[in-house]
């Protein structure tokens, strides 16, 4: 997955000129960006920036106040969340969020088995159906949950529980992948591994961005082409990562103080 | 005009008594979030003890007039059984909720048979209070003066909750308790004494209820489970967890069936139920309901 | 693995993977143990069994909905009245007698039915669609109830005795209900089971049950979360309004308490008895309610309160009902 220079081509899907409020309160104002195809792009900015609302805009589950969201030149306002799938955008959550009592195998197939329309004839048999198996088996390799397919999700690893959360959403064969924090609540050393497995997958699935709304500066570093920084609502920043670990304005503003720690692992 | 009057205050005083018993189903959902079926029980058990409560009232030569503290005091005692019950339920606080709902429709049915067992199968009534107080003209129609003191009662009970849970120091841990259980604990509430406090006020609000309506009817086993449908009602359209909806729910129940038995008697509780099911279109969430998801 | 290091150290629990007791094959079990009753049990035992595969059939459906879809409906004893009233209207004031007529209409019936109220329900959950089934519930019961010219109000309708495949059957009612109609229904009951199994194991059975462990989620990896639960409630429905037109017909009557919300608290009650949590369970929970009941009426009048007392036990100590917690007994010791 490599970014495709932006200029002559048409954006994946945009933001144009957002702004949401909800009662009195501006959560975004006039806010513009833009995803191309082959980009990840990190959403950062202070707790209260308006990250969550925009990642609930652009995927439709919230409509704007003004402003149009597209995505590949259609309209997608306030489609909510099965639109969404069909239409080859999915999300993964920065809780947890998965079906408990379900089977891996069982998890991965509710989505295979909306992508492929199993759904309208109910007597028609999930175990015998070859294909669909099939899919979930290839979506659970990519993941690396092959050989956990038939544990129960309750009874998985904090880690194996975002990756399948994450796989859940590959399972949906999507162009665009938005992740809301998707390392949160995980071991530092986990991250690394599922941020690996994510970029990997991705790249095998073909899947054609990634957007992400990510606190741990190091991930953020290290995997996006671009980052895209939101202050109280507004876009303050819309750079290469480079060009903003190198201002260190850009890094107070975002996070306060980098941690030192943090800085200079890579 | 004098109709019009006499379907007000007829369902006035329905809506009154209906208030109490919804009161305490919203009291009890709000906190514990128990949809308490047996709400129909408590009001039907005091019924019951209210008849039981003024038989010996006559034995012992009170004063008629003391009748009506006396079905209070009654409502209020047997109230007391909220407190047993409650130890059983909080076994299941933590379970899903539709065990909550189960466990009080077993309660419901027990309760059946207890009174079948203590009062009998066939209805008690009860006319010596009515004729006690007698009658009072009101814009030119006759009502009975009890209906009146119900009225007031339930709405000074009312007054008396809302001052309870906005102003006093424990209504406002019940409300905190109610808003987050966890976080209460946390700040040093001792919870499960809020629960049982609740609960038996929720309990209380049914009895006595109960035990003020039995003058004008009747105490009869059916009275429970007819009661709860009646009372799911008034949450439904007032909004599950409010108090106000419980007040505005009860007068729109209350008066709505007191006008369709005047007009047409076979609308009875179908009215009812179709304004249930109207505010459910309109205001899925009740007139004073919180939305939720 | 090929895969990262990822750790699986905490909380992961490697499950065994045991095979469960078919829940199919317990059912149908049952099925055929009942189809052998006739040849030793007496007639009274037999007029049992008619209502629990009325109530059989009405529980699988049921289940679709509360244990599959995680939906707690407490006026599904009104789709028992929409068929008990269904096979009333046709035989004593159409003079239609064909049962399969009485089932096909019966099943339309409370489709159609369902299909209005459940899309008026099923955009809420939890406590808000039982209280609003119960609404509903008691609708269709107090318009059963007062409208004495069409219904019969609190004195039912009579249900005639239906022809089986066209056929007449001549003899004493009870020997008509232990008979053909017994092995009609039985046989009708092993069909709905199959049914709905494959239901239940199809795709559209699992999306029901990822709607029922997280439905945002599930919204999110294209389940129409709308239809699906329609869809459930319908087909619940239809189950029901079957069960409802064998319980009249053994009866011979379509009464208003069929419809009533005690009823459906009832149903409910057999669901929890048997273990919503598998597939046969709230069958066996109807069996296990209508011996119970059977057996506690004939010992004292005070029945309601032993049928409660059970049914407070049993949610405080045994939650996952009789097939939950007898599946539990069996992957303890055969587990080990």
């Amino acid at each position: 997955m490599q970014p495709t220079p932006a200029a002559d081509n048409d954006p994946l899907f945009e933001a144009i000129n957002v702004s949401k409020s909800f009662g009195v309160f501006k959560a975004l104002r006039d806010v513009s960006f833009r995803v191309d195809d082959g980009e990840f792009v990190s959403v950062v900015g202070p707790n209260g920036a308006g990250k969550t609302t925009l990642v609930n805009v652009v995927s439709g589950l919230l409509r704007p106040t003004i402003g149009e969201v597209r995505f590949m030149g259609r309209d997608i306002a306030g489609i909510g969340p099965v639109e969404l799938a069909r239409l080859g955008m999915s999300r993964a959550f920065q809780l947890v969020n998965i079906f408990p009592a379900l089977t891996v195998r069982e998890t991965l197939a509710v989505a295979v088995a909306s992508r492929l329309r199993r759904i309208g004839n109910p007597f028609r048999s999930l175990r015998r159906d070859d294909v669909l198996q099939a899919d979930v088996e290839r979506v659970a390799e990519v993941l690396g949950l092959r050989a956990r397919l038939d544990a129960v999700a309750s009874a998985l690893s904090q880690g194996e529980k975002k990756l399948l959360d994450i796989a859940s959403a590959f399972a949906l064969n999507p162009s665009v992948i938005l992740l809301d924090e998707p390392t949160s609540g995980v071991s530092s050393g986990d991250k690394h591994a599922i941020m690996e497995v994510l970029v990997t997958a991705a790249r095998a699935a073909g899947v054609r961005a990634i957007v992400q709304v990510e606190h741990d500066m190091d991930l953020v570093e290290r995997y996006s082409h671009r980052i895209v920084a939101l202050q109280e609502g507004t876009v303050l920043a819309d750079m290469v990562p480079a060009a903003f670990f190198r201002d260190p304005a850009m890094i107070s503003a975002v996070i306060g103080t980098r941690p030192k720690t943090l800085g200079g692992m890579h | 005009m004098t109709e019009l009057i006499d379907v007000f205050l007829g369902g006035t005083f329905h809506a009154a008594v209906l208030f109490l018993v919804a009161a305490g189903l919203q009291l009890v959902f709000g906190v514990q979030k128990i949809v308490n079926l047996a709400c129909g029980s408590f009001y039907a058990l005091g019924a019951y003890f209210g008849i039981t409560a003024v038989g010996l009232a006559i034995k012992f030569g009170m004063p008629p007039v003391l009748f009506f503290p006396v079905l209070i005091v009654a409502g209020l005692a047997i109230g007391l059984v909220g407190l047993p019950i409650e130890r059983v339920l909080r076994t299941i606080y933590r379970r899903d909720e539709s065990y909550q709902l189960l466990i009080t429709f077993g309660f419901l049915l027990m309760f059946q048979d207890v009174f079948r067992f203590l009062w009998g199968a066939t209805p008690r009534t009860m006319d010596d209070v009515y004729l006690a107080y007698g009658t009072a003209n009101v814009l030119g129609v006759r009502v009975p003066t009890y209906n009146l003191l119900v009225i007031a009662a339930s709405l000074g009970i009312a007054v008396g909750l809302g001052f309870f849970l906005e102003r006093t120091r424990i209504g406002r841990i019940v409300r905190a308790t109610a808003e987050n259980r966890d976080m209460a604990e946390g700040l040093g509430v001792n919870a499960s004494k809020i629960f049982a406090l609740v609960f038996t006020v929720g309990c209380m609000l049914g009895t006595v209820g109960g035990a003020l309506v039995v003058p004008s009817g009747a105490a009869s086993l059916d009275m429970a489970v007819e009661l709860v449908v009646e009372s799911f009602a008034v949450v439904v359209i007032g909004g599950l967890g409010s108090m106000r909806g419980a007040l505005v729910g009860a007068l729109v129940v209350g008066l709505m069936r007191a006008a369709a038995i005047s007009l047409v008697p076979e609308l009875e509780m179908l009215s009812v139920y179709l304004v249930v099911v109207i505010v459910l279109i309109v205001r899925p969430a009740g007139l004073f309901g919180k939305a939720t998801a | 693995m090929s895969t990262p290091a990822i750790d699986v150290g905490w909380g992961a629990v490697v499950q065994r993977v045991t095979p469960r007791l078919n829940g199919l094959w317990v059912l149908l079990g049952l099925i055929a143990v009942m189809a052998l009753l006739p040849c030793i049990a007496s007639p009274y035992a037999l007029m049992l069994m008619l209502p629990f595969i009325g109530y059989g059939i009405t529980l699988l459906g049921f289940n679709l909905l509360f244990g599959t879809t995680g939906l707690l409906s407490f006026g599904h004893a009104l789709f028992l009245g929409v068929g008990a009233y269904t096979a009333a209207a046709l035989t004593s004031k159409f003079g239609i007698l064909s049962f399969e007529l009485l089932l096909i209409t019966a099943a339309l019936a409370s489709g159609l039915i369902s299909l209005v109220i459940g899309a008026l329900c099923v955009r809420y959950t939890r406590i808000f669609f039982g209280m609003l089934t119960l609404a509903f519930g008691m609708l269709f019961h107090s318009f059963l109830f007062k409208f004495y010219s069409v219904t019969g109000g609190d004195q039912g309708m009579r249900v005639l005795r239906p022809l089986l495949l066209g056929m007449e059957w001549r003899g004493g009612k009870t020997a008509f209900l232990t008979g053909p109609f017994y092995y009609y229904t039985l046989l009708l009951f092993a069909l709905l089971g199959l049914a709905m199994w494959r239901i239940t194991q199809s795709p559209f059975g699992l999306h029901l049950r990822a709607i029922r462990e997280n439905a945002n989620k599930a919204a999110y990896v294209g389940v129409q979360i709308f239809r699906m639960r329609l869809a459930a409630f319908v087909i619940s429905a239809i189950y029901g309004g079957i069960g409802g037109t064998i319980l009249a017909v053994t009866t011979g009557l379509a009464d208003p308490e069929l419809a009533y919300w005690t009823h459906s608290g009832n149903l409910v009650f057999m669901a929890v008895l048997g273990g919503s949590g598998t597939f046969a369970g709230p069958a066996i929970g109807a069996l296990v309610f209508v011996l119970l009941q059977d057996f506690v009426m004939s010992v004292t009048q005070y029945w309601r309160f032993v049928m409660g007392a059970v049914l407070v036990l049993l949610v405080v100590f045994m939650p996952q009902g009789l097939s939950g917690t007898i599946e539990a007994l069996v992957r303890r010791n055969g587990g080990r």
